[in-house]
């Protein structure tokens, strides 16, 4: 991220092009948030990624913790001792943190603290698509939404303000059209932030035993109350378009956005009620938007949330407006992100307007196009050592053997021709699943996950195995990285948020320590060596553990480019009989066919070797490898 | 001004969401108020990723609208061809003449157009194509990794985009690493003379 330094000038008025991301860091600097805890996830590292770049310079606290739950909890604890505190995932990582959050609502917090749950609709690097405003609903705590940038920025700093005020945690939900929007921000000034804290003992309030806990409930829910009043006074909620017709339209976050300019491209007479805080919901000021209209529209994405809500204060301030959405019929749809094609069409047909442009006729057109193109899935990159490890599994293991995966790139190994991937729900589960199948079918099991998944949700499913004895093999592909989410290091590095050095926690020993009998540390791109130690702990009566370690191809790559090292690739030579072995079994990107004849693609080689040894004729020379 | 699209379309670890930066940028430089749309994570380990840029006043939407692009700026010709709905027979495509060939291809024999081919198709949308080798050129410059500067620098030359090639040029000054300012430069240079002197200049 070449521009974190650009979030520590001290520049007020500044006009500057920002990721929502970084504005939500720029918010954490303007508002002297002092700790910062995050778990990576797409759409939301930039976050924490800005922050750890200047942490130390700005004078806070950031650590990548092991997981979203453990994250919330320092950050819960740094805030209950009066220092500003901020924690971000994404939206399937609050599933991992729900259970601290829940209760913290009946806690509180003294210093402000915020929860960045950053949504991603449309599943374009997500296991799901869950509509996280429901959290709002279930835990009780105020929810902000915002629709770009600088409205990410503003909201960091108002969600402390108002957790200060009402004493609790509030949630703030980018989308990926948010956190991954880049576009204006105004700075404001620069808060020094502060990083001493006192903890009061107050047991009633913060021990949870059932008999503070009700109280505490009833507590929440008069702070509830009060939220209310801040949400009608909000300046995130409010009438942006007043309109003279009987149609308004409500709408939040992205949605709002393409609402507006779908309104706009129609030629509807429209008055608009955007709302920022969606949580609770500013009833009165709703309800009045309500009586004004005859027909009211919900745009929103996703589940229909404002819209239930919506028709419940209709009930009582306009039992007779009409309300257009997705409960009954649905005229947006309730999967994938909106745009303002689909909310066009949804007007069109609300209103009885044509819409401007003949979406119809551009199908048509582009489906004959689109016909015969091949698609273009991510693929592992050229020099990955996932592709070596997958290699070797398939080598050893054939076809009768159930492979459950994870959440990192190596779930890039399900598609041909390593086909390595048979089932994968969330973070950690491949060693669970493993478990139930291993228990019930005859077949051989092999759990896979990555390094920085492991220590996130992988233990206690490793103790299940040695605890209840299922003859089950993780395989840890072990890159020294959290890839995917953009190269964040984990407990396995021996790096930390603040760039600083600490403790290696290594594997291998985890899992010795947890009683695992087998346990082997191999090179993937070794085949001969891998392929032994996978084949003798198939043969393992208990559960088995094999680390397959070697870096991630994209980290070896910058590593050689910062010390000015060329990397020499590997080259086909004459004995090539154009059988085509190391393209069918490896998939490498960098392998090619030019005029029908096997290549290798000079810009994208890696020299890492692995066709060279897949080559049954020599064929392929891996010359100096610096 | 009337909005202001671009859409980039290639493939994951060309460059695009630097040269949409750059653009962005920029015209943030000129005062505009500016969307950039970018897909991070599983969508960039080679994938097909597109980018959108959006200017003017009343822009809110990061994303372009099926028919609205004034410019696509093709990274690769077969995801210039995926993202043809973006067009309208007033759209300027830059296309690099680059292909990336899709996986998959060798071990389930699929066939797909090449580029000539890909030229006749844009070219019954828009007659506005302007195709260059920016991979040769980026390599004169120094690095096959200077390719998005090269089709930036090309871009400047037709003239085609609202921002002047000035601030085009500080911002990539600006986003790349400082040592590599000057291959960058180079780059940019190169694909600007190469549009200019191969391609007649468009009037607005
Ligand atoms: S496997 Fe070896 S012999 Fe066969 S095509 Fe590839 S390089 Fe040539
Ligand atoms: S050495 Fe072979 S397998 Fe490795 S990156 Fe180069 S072409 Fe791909």
């Amino acid at each position: 991220m070449p521009n974190s330094r650009v979030l520590l000038q001290d520049a007020p008025g500044k006009r500057v092009l920002l990721l929502g991301n970084e504005a939500i860091a720029r918010g954490v600097l303007e508002i002297g948030i002092g700790v910062v805890t995050t778990y990576p996830g797409t759409p939301a590292s930039e976050i924490g990624d800005s922050i750890s770049a200047i942490a130390a310079e700005a004078g806070l606290y950031m650590e990548y913790s092991t997981n979203e739950i453990v994250a919330v909890e320092v950050a819960a604890g740094a805030a209950n001792s009066g220092v500003r505190s901020l924690t971000a995932m994404k939206h399937v990582g609050f599933n991992v943190a729900a259970d601290a959050v829940m209760t913290l609502a009946y806690i509180g917090v003294k210093g402000g603290y915020v929860i960045v749950t950053a949504g991603d609709p449309e599943c374009y690097s997500s296991q799901n698509e869950q509509d996280n405003r429901f959290y709002a609903l279930l835990s009780n705590l105020p929810f902000l939404e915002p629709s770009d940038p600088q409205e990410a920025k503003e909201m960091t700093i108002s969600a402390i303000e108002i957790s200060e005020e009402l004493e609790l945690p509030v949630l703030l939900r980018p989308t990926t059209r948010v956190s991954h929007t880049r576009g204006p921000v105004i700075y404001g000034r620069l808060t020094k932030p502060n990083l001493k804290g006192e903890f009061v003992r107050d047991v009633r309030r913060m021990v949870m035993v059932p008999s503070n806990a009700r109280p505490m409930h009833v507590r929440l829910l008069e702070k509830l109350e009060r939220a209310r009043e801040i949400s009608e006074a909000s300046p995130y909620n409010r009438v942006v378009r007043e309109g003279t017709g009987e149609l308004g339209i409500i709408s939040s976050s992205s949605a709002y956005n393409y609402a507006v300019e779908a309104a706009d491209l129609i030629g509807l007479d429209v008055g608009i009620l955007k709302l920022g805080m969606t949580h609770p919901l500013p009833e009165k000021m709703t309800g009045e938007f309500l009586k004004k209209h005859e027909k009211i529209v919900i745009v929103e994405e996703l589940e229909p949330y404002l819209e239930i809500q919506v028709k419940a204060i209709a009930k009582e301030y306009a039992p007779n407006v009409e309300i257009y959405g997705k409960t009954g019929r649905l005229y947006f749809p309730r999967k994938g992100e909106l745009s303002t094609r689909t909310v066009i069409a949804g007007l069109a047909e609300i209103t009885g307007k044509e819409s401007p442009i003949n979406f119809k006729k551009i199908d048509e057109v582009f489906s004959e196009i689109l016909k015969d193109l091949p698609s273009r899935p991510p693929v592992l990159c050229a020099g990955c050592p996932h592709r070596a490890s997958f290699y070797v599994i398939r080598k050893v293991t054939g076809e009768n053997v159930i492979y459950t995966t994870d959440i990192g790139c190596y779930a890039l190994g399900i598609a041909p021709p390593l086909n390595v991937g048979d089932i994968l729900v969330c973070m950690g589960a491949s060693i669970g699943t493993a478990q139930g199948i291993s228990k019930v079918t005859s077949k051989d099991t092999i759990a896979i996950l990555g390094d920085s998944t492991f220590f996130h949700a992988a233990i206690p499913g490793l103790v299940n195995a040695i605890y209840n004895n299922h003859k089950v093999t993780l395989i840890v592909l072990d890159n020294l990285t959290t890839a995917m989410t953009g190269s964040q290091p984990h407990p396995g590095t021996g790096v930390t948020g603040m760039r600083g050095s600490s403790e290696r926690i290594l594997i291998e020993k985890v899992a010795e320590g947890c009683g695992v009998k087998y346990v082997k540390v191999v090179d993937p791109f070794d085949i001969k060596e891998a392929a032994t130690i996978l084949k003798e702990a198939l043969q393992h009566p208990g559960p088995s553990v094999i680390v397959f370690r070697s870096p991630c191809a994209l980290m070896v790559a910058r590593e050689k480019r910062r010390k000015g090292a060329k990397t020499v690739p590997c080259e086909i030579t004459e004995k090539c009989t154009n059988c085509m072995a190391c393209i069918k079994l490896l998939g490498c990107p960098a392998l090619i066919l030019e005029d029908k004849k096997v290549t290798i693609d000079e810009a994208l080689c890696m020299s890492c070797g692995l066709c060279v040894s897949v080559c049954p004729y020599n064929a392929i020379e891996c010359k100096g490898n610096s | 001004m009337k909005e202001f699209n671009i859409v980039i379309a290639g493939v994951g670890g060309q460059g695009i969401l630097l040269a949409a930066e750059i653009l962005g940028t920029a015209a943030l430089k000129e005062g505009l108020n500016v969307r950039v749309s970018e897909i991070h994570g599983m969508a960039q380990r080679g994938g097909s990723v597109i980018s959108n840029i959006r200017m003017g006043e009343k822009v809110f939407a990061p994303t372009v609208l099926e028919g609205t692009a004034d410019v696509l700026l093709g990274f690769e010709p077969i995801e210039t061809l995926r993202n043809l709905k973006f067009t309208s027979e007033n759209t300027f495509v830059l296309m690099n003449n680059e292909p990336v060939l899709p996986p998959g291809w060798a071990t389930k024999m699929i066939s797909f157009p090449s580029v000539e081919e890909i030229i006749v198709k844009i070219s019954g949308f828009t007659k506005n194509v302007v195709v260059m080798k920016a991979a040769k050129l980026a390599e004169e410059a120094g690095s096959i990794l200077t390719r998005n500067v090269v089709l930036i620098g090309g871009l400047a030359a037709t003239g085609r985009v609202p921002t002047e090639i000035g601030s085009l040029k500080e911002a990539t000054c600006e986003l790349v690493p400082a040592k590599y300012k000057k291959m960058n430069m180079r780059a940019f240079k190169l694909g600007y003379e190469h549009v200019q002197k191969n391609v007649k200049p468009m009037v607005f």
